[in-house]
């Protein structure tokens, strides 16, 4: 079935068919809540992909927080950095991107507010081809692992 | 021709199935601790959320959890509290004798009353601790620790920093550590022996 599919898809790109497009959809956002002195908080989602084509995420903004970037977050010998990710985040053709806990994340600094629980904050999306995109990101207790656990 | 490549190929395969094989059946790497590990910890001063002198003795007797970190820390520093205080609530019984110690390596920005709050957002069974730039100094030699500043990206700073939660007995003995990437029953198992 695969094989067949790979060579569907060669014939089609063979006759110059439908170029590949991405086809994404931001699910499952959630961050902890947080305090009055906290000035930054990490938001978290999963970006699927059903589409055919990869695609980037270069940006992020939310009126949440003067700033929003995206971060990965690196352990080397015990000890952990927070770096800009400055080439953005690739979302490849019919793949789940999830931005997890320790992992990736999107770094809001100058929050506006502190995050409480249960308000929902929404972030603006920036992708190289598919341009705009809404991820709600539902703001959970401090103890939650993630947004499975609340559902 | 295509003989012996089929034959390479087919080699290619055997090694990358040992290899597999390998990783999958290998033993889990124990966190031991580095050499000169034992005499970590010792007796020390902070601030506590409350302004006031916060000194160890107050733990005599406690197993303890320490975990270095800041109140802007947004991913790591959370998520390690919050870790924490779900393998206490899944230890049982015994769990009460245990507490959970967030040190500030950002005294600069964080005051009694930021890692006060802070800790508050994980409940009762973790203490927040600040102090002097010189006492986080000495205490972050105590116990190993690495920090260091660096740029954030949006014009402030964030911090590099040692992410491994060190674990204490009653008698104030240094046991062992739990890392962010190893999996909760080898760290409730950690647990059990220090509240045992």
């Amino acid at each position: 079935m695969h094989r067949f599919a790979l060579l569907l898809a060669l014939l089609a790109a063979a006759c110059g068919g439908e170029p590949a497009r991405p086809q994404l959809k931001p699910t499952d956002g959630w961050a902890r809540e947080s305090v009055a002195s906290q000035t930054s908080a990490a938001a978290y989602f999963t970006i699927a992909n059903n589409g055919t084509g990869a695609d980037r995420l270069v940006g992020v903004k939310s009126e949440a927080a003067s700033h929003a970037m995206l971060h990965s977050t690196m352990t080397q010998e015990g000890a952990v950095r927070m770096r800009h990710l400055q080439g953005g985040l690739e979302i490849p053709s019919k793949t789940a991107v999830e931005l997890s806990p320790g992992r990736t994340h999107v770094m809001l600094t100058g929050l506006k507010a502190p995050l409480r629980r249960g308000e929902k904050v929404k972030l603006q999306l920036q992708f190289e081809r598919s341009g705009r995109k809404q991820a709600v990101i539902k703001v959970l207790d401090p103890l939650s692992a993630g947004r499975q656990e609340s559902r | 021709m295509i003989r012996v490549i089929r034959l390479l190929l087919w080699l290619l395969v055997l090694l990358a199935g040992a290899g597999l094989a390998y990783l999958a059946l290998r033993p889990a790497p124990e966190t031991q601790p580095p050499r000169g590990m034992a005499s970590l910890g010792g007796p020390f001063t902070l601030v506590g959320a409350d302004g006031r002198p916060f000194s160890s003795a107050r733990l005599n007797g406690r197993p303890y959890a320490i975990f270095f970190g800041f109140t802007h820390c947004p991913d790591v520093c959370p998520t390690t509290l919050a870790r924490m205080v779900r393998l206490r609530n899944q230890l049982g019984s015994g769990a009460e004798a245990f507490d959970i110690l967030f040190v500030s390596v950002d005294p600069a920005r964080d005051g009694p009353g930021e890692v006060g709050a802070y800790a508050g957002l994980f409940g009762s069974p973790v203490i927040g601790l600040t102090g002097s730039q010189a006492q986080i100094d000495q205490v972050k030699k105590q116990f190993g620790i690495f920090s260091q500043q660096a740029p954030d990206g949006a014009g402030g700073y964030t911090i590099d920093h040692t992410a491994t939660v060190l674990l204490f007995d009653k008698s104030g003995k240094f046991d062992s550590t739990i890392s962010p990437e190893e999996q909760d029953p080898a760290a409730l198992a950690k647990l059990k022996r220090i509240t045992d």
